[in-house]
């Protein structure tokens, strides 16, 4: 056992009345990459942001090298020795890259009042070429960079001044492989200094890979820490779910014969920079899989498909020759689409479960043009319930919960809306074992009615698992395509992704 | 790549961007005195009647510098004009025993003291921007109608200096300097950016933003009262007014301000406030020369700030503007 660098002794926090840090009691070794993981709502983030200054604790505390530590906001638990990646945008867009690298901490280029620009700009660019991420310009504004640059900008960020504590908060689902290489890459190094990271996932192999140890939490609660070598991913789960979580998942019928009735006929479709002349048909009961490198423009599809491109060219056809131009009009043929950026595209966070039920239904729940309470109330609670979201009620806000159940949110919305056709962009994204179980149960429920399915997704064992059919796409065009058969598998489907 | 991608690739680049974002801006400027040159020849756009409206529209930059602090933190302010009216009347008043010190003290002290006061009373009373400024308007209004008797203040003939060039250009160039220095060379100006573009994430980082809002409304009120100076130098009196009438000195200078937030991404806010303000300026006064009653000329400028600066800002698609 190593030596002890942080400890937290009965650490509590409540939402209201959801308990969701309960009395954890919990030690992280100098010099090891610790996982912590546990199901969606668990506690994970709530015990990592009481560590960082996000949140305040309630009662317990966390003791860094054997002293107490109070930390009042992110740079206090920087100046401290604590800092943290999160799943979300951490960069401030109308900043440049240098600006949002030494946020708070810009006093070391302050003089009498006056910011040193040049010194600060020169330190970045030689952070960012000391990391090998030379290709970003300091001195450029940050909204010139995608979602994936800006996290390895944030990687800068929070490890430049060598902290002892790096939380890394379910960042890799965000990433490409070429990003979470670059990760795992600094994620050792920080390890090798004899610092900490304390690395959050749902991706288990990626947790038994890349750490020495894992904790699990379980309903706020502590469950239990294991050596990562010692471990299986069913092991985890069991810890995780409490209880036996069988490996197959998945569907297990093979052979069905797919409807060969059309429902959906996209013809030629383009979007410029990201996807060339896609051709497909979508059948009856069918879920068809896209799957493909992050940017391959699989995700482009989904939203071309669901009216929701900018300047598309060539078609996507109902059945009766109706065309599909925007998304008004995919919702009212039944079209409905789950975004991959859950927080900022699918939800209005900030707004209650029901109201973001009932927003697409919102038309057929009137009458005579006037919205009954009631009937909103009992419309969102059955749609909520049906797919078990875990919440203390309809009112409660999106924002407070987790990924896994504002996906069920998302889920609940179209199944109320009662669509044919359900584009899924990366539906598991960032969800626990318990609740992915929950939305593989769901889609074989709406196939078995005569739900056809979209599922795009970077996973590439739950393409094989759910899917009738599988495209495969390549640098925005179709690249190959599988029929669901058990001897397919992943060698497949990546000789033709690279 | 397609031109059109080339296009961008080259904008994007910060030195490029930076005048290509000028000369566009003095394109505007260009293209609108043709129009008013060739539709009044005589009347419009001679050199000293350019310079003229030049030195008209720097006292409504100056307000649009002090505007920028708290408009790129989502804030606004309605007291401009009566902070106008009321600092300019302390500046004359203190002016009368101690000369030009008197007036830049009287009204600069006087901006700050107001940009203190509606900054404490927004951050205390948590209650919108918006409505703490409506509110406190109509007490400057009153201070100054208390403080003038209700008589026009008129600036002594010796003590005008700042109504004419180079006078008028040394303070307000003063000013835009300053605004620059702030906005690049102090950690106010990243701030206010990081305030403006997620209040949350900035307080995560340590930011104190009550304080940066309170400083926000201090710096905007401070540049008010060099507006006042400018203001009361160039048309040598002030008269208070009541019943909100001081509202309609808010506008000019925001006008700016929305060019300066608009040629943001160009990394030229000031020069873009103060060309922006020019080409308000070309508009009013070749509607002046043409003769053009004024409810013609608010409807036209109207459209044209919307004009230029939808054309100019052209956000990607799919970016949600509020």
């Amino acid at each position: 056992m190593g030596e002890i660098l942080l400890q937290a002794e009965k650490v509590c926090k409540s939402f209201g009345i959801t308990k969701a840090v309960d009395n954890v009691t919990l030690t992280f070794d100098k010099g090891e990459i610790h996982g912590l993981i546990g199901e969606n709502g668990s506690g994970k983030s709530t015990f990592v942001s009481m560590l960082c200054g996000i949140h305040p604790i309630d009662s317990g505390r966390f003791l860094l090298n054997g002293a107490e530590l109070h930390v009042k906001n992110q740079v206090d638990a920087n100046n401290k020795g604590v800092s943290i990646i999160v799943q979300e945008m951490g960069t401030l867009s109308g900043l440049t890259v240098a600006e949002n690298i030494f946020l708070g901490r810009e006093s070391r280029f302050v003089r009498f009042g006056v910011k040193n620009t040049a010194a600060m700009n020169r330190e970045a660019a030689n952070l960012l070429e000391k990391y090998g991420f030379g290709q970003i310009n300091g001195t450029a504004m940050i909204d010139n960079y995608n979602f994936e640059d800006r996290k390895l900008i944030e990687i800068v960020k929070a490890t430049y001044f060598s902290p002892q504590i790096v939380v890394v908060d379910e960042t890799t689902t965000a990433l490409s492989q070429n990003g979470r290489e670059e990760l795992y890459k600094h994620m050792k190094r920080i390890r090798d200094e004899g610092n900490t990271v304390i690395f959050i996932s749902h991706d288990l192999s990626e947790v038994i890979d890349f750490t020495d140890r894992i904790s699990v939490l379980r309903d706020g609660r502590y469950i239990d820490t294991v050596s990562s070598d010692a471990v299986s991913e069913d092991d985890l789960k069991r810890l995780m779910v409490g209880r036996e979580i069988a490996g197959k998942y998945y569907r297990t019928d093979y052979g069905r014969l797919v409807s060969s009735d059309r429902v959906l006929t996209v013809k030629e479709v383009s979007v410029p920079g990201q996807i060339r002349e896609i051709s497909f048909d979508l059948h009856r009961g069918e879920i068809l899989g896209f799957g493909g490198l992050s940017e391959c423009g699989m995700h482009e599809v989904g939203k071309a498909i669901f009216g929701a491109s900018y300047d598309r060219k060539g078609a996507v056809t109902l059945p009766d020759g109706t065309k599909i131009e925007s998304i008004p009009g995919a919702i009212r043929h039944s079209i409905a689409y789950a975004s991959k950026d859950r927080d900022n595209e699918s939800l209005v966070v900030y707004d209650t479960i029901r109201d973001n039920i009932i927003l697409p239904s919102i038309n057929n729940l009137a009458e005579r043009k006037i919205l009954k309470r009631k009937r909103l109330d009992t419309f969102a609670a059955a749609h909520a319930q049906m797919i078990s979201v875990k919440m203390t009620g309809i009112e409660q806000f999106v924002s407070n919960l987790s990924g896994g159940n504002k996906q069920k949110v998302v889920l609940a919305r179209w199944i109320g809306k009662d669509s044919d056709i359900i584009v899924l962009d990366s539906p598991t994204r960032g969800i626990d074992v318990k609740v992915k179980a929950d939305i593989y149960a769901l889609m074989g429920e709406l196939k078995e009615k005569g739900k056809s399915i979209i599922m795009i997704s970077e996973e590439i064992q739950e393409l094989l698992g759910m899917c009738d059919r599988i495209i495969i796409m390549k640098n925005g065009a179709i690249n190959g395509e599988f029929h669901r058969d058990e001897r397919l598998n992943e060698e497949d489907l990546i000789a033709k992704m690279v | 790549m397609n031109t059109g991608m080339r296009l961008n690739e080259i904008i994007k680049n910060k030195l490029f961007g930076r005048y290509y974002g000028i000369l566009l801006l003095l394109l505007l400027a260009f293209f609108f005195w043709g129009i008013f040159k060739i539709l009044s020849p005589d009347n419009f756009g001679s050199p000293e009647k350019m310079y003229y409206y030049l030195q008209s529209s720097i006292i409504y930059s100056v307000g649009a510098c002090g505007f920028y602090f708290i408009v790129v933190m989502g804030l606004f302010d309605f007291s401009i004009g009566a902070n106008v009216v009321l600092s300019a009347i302390v500046g004359v008043t203190m002016a009368k025993q101690f000369g030009y010190p008197g007036l830049l003290a009287g009204a600069m002290a006087c901006g700050l003291l107001i940009g203190l006061c509606n900054g404490f009373l927004y951050a205390k009373l948590r209650i919108p921007s918006m409505i703490v400024t409506v509110g406190l308007m109509l007490v400057f209004e009153s201070l100054a109608y208390f403080a003038s008797g209700g008589q026009k203040q008129s600036l002594d003939a010796s003590l005008q200096f700042f109504g004419k060039a180079p006078g008028n250009m040394i303070l307000a160039l003063i000013a835009f300097l300053l605004t620059y220095f702030i906005l690049k060379y102090t950690k106010v100006g990243t701030y206010c950016y990081a305030i403006g573009s997620d209040e949350y994430v900035a307080k995560n980082m340590g930011i104190n933003v009550s304080k940066y809002k309170i400083l926000g409304f201090v710096l905007l009120h401070f540049f008010v009262g060099i507006m006042a100076v400018l203001s009361v130098s160039f048309g040598t009196s002030m008269t208070a007014t009541t019943g909100m009438a001081s509202m309609s000195r808010n506008f000019t200078p925001l006008m700016g301000t929305f060019f300066g937030l608009a040629f943001r991404k160009y990394g030229i806010p000031v020069p873009a406030m103060i060309i922006g303000e020019f080409i308000i300026s070309i508009i009013f006064n070749g509607f002046i020369a043409l003769g053009a009653p004024t409810t013609i000329q608010n409807v036209v400028t109207g459209a044209a700030l919307l004009t230029i600066v939808a054309l100019t800002t052209r956000p990607a698609k799919g970016v949600v503007v509020k």
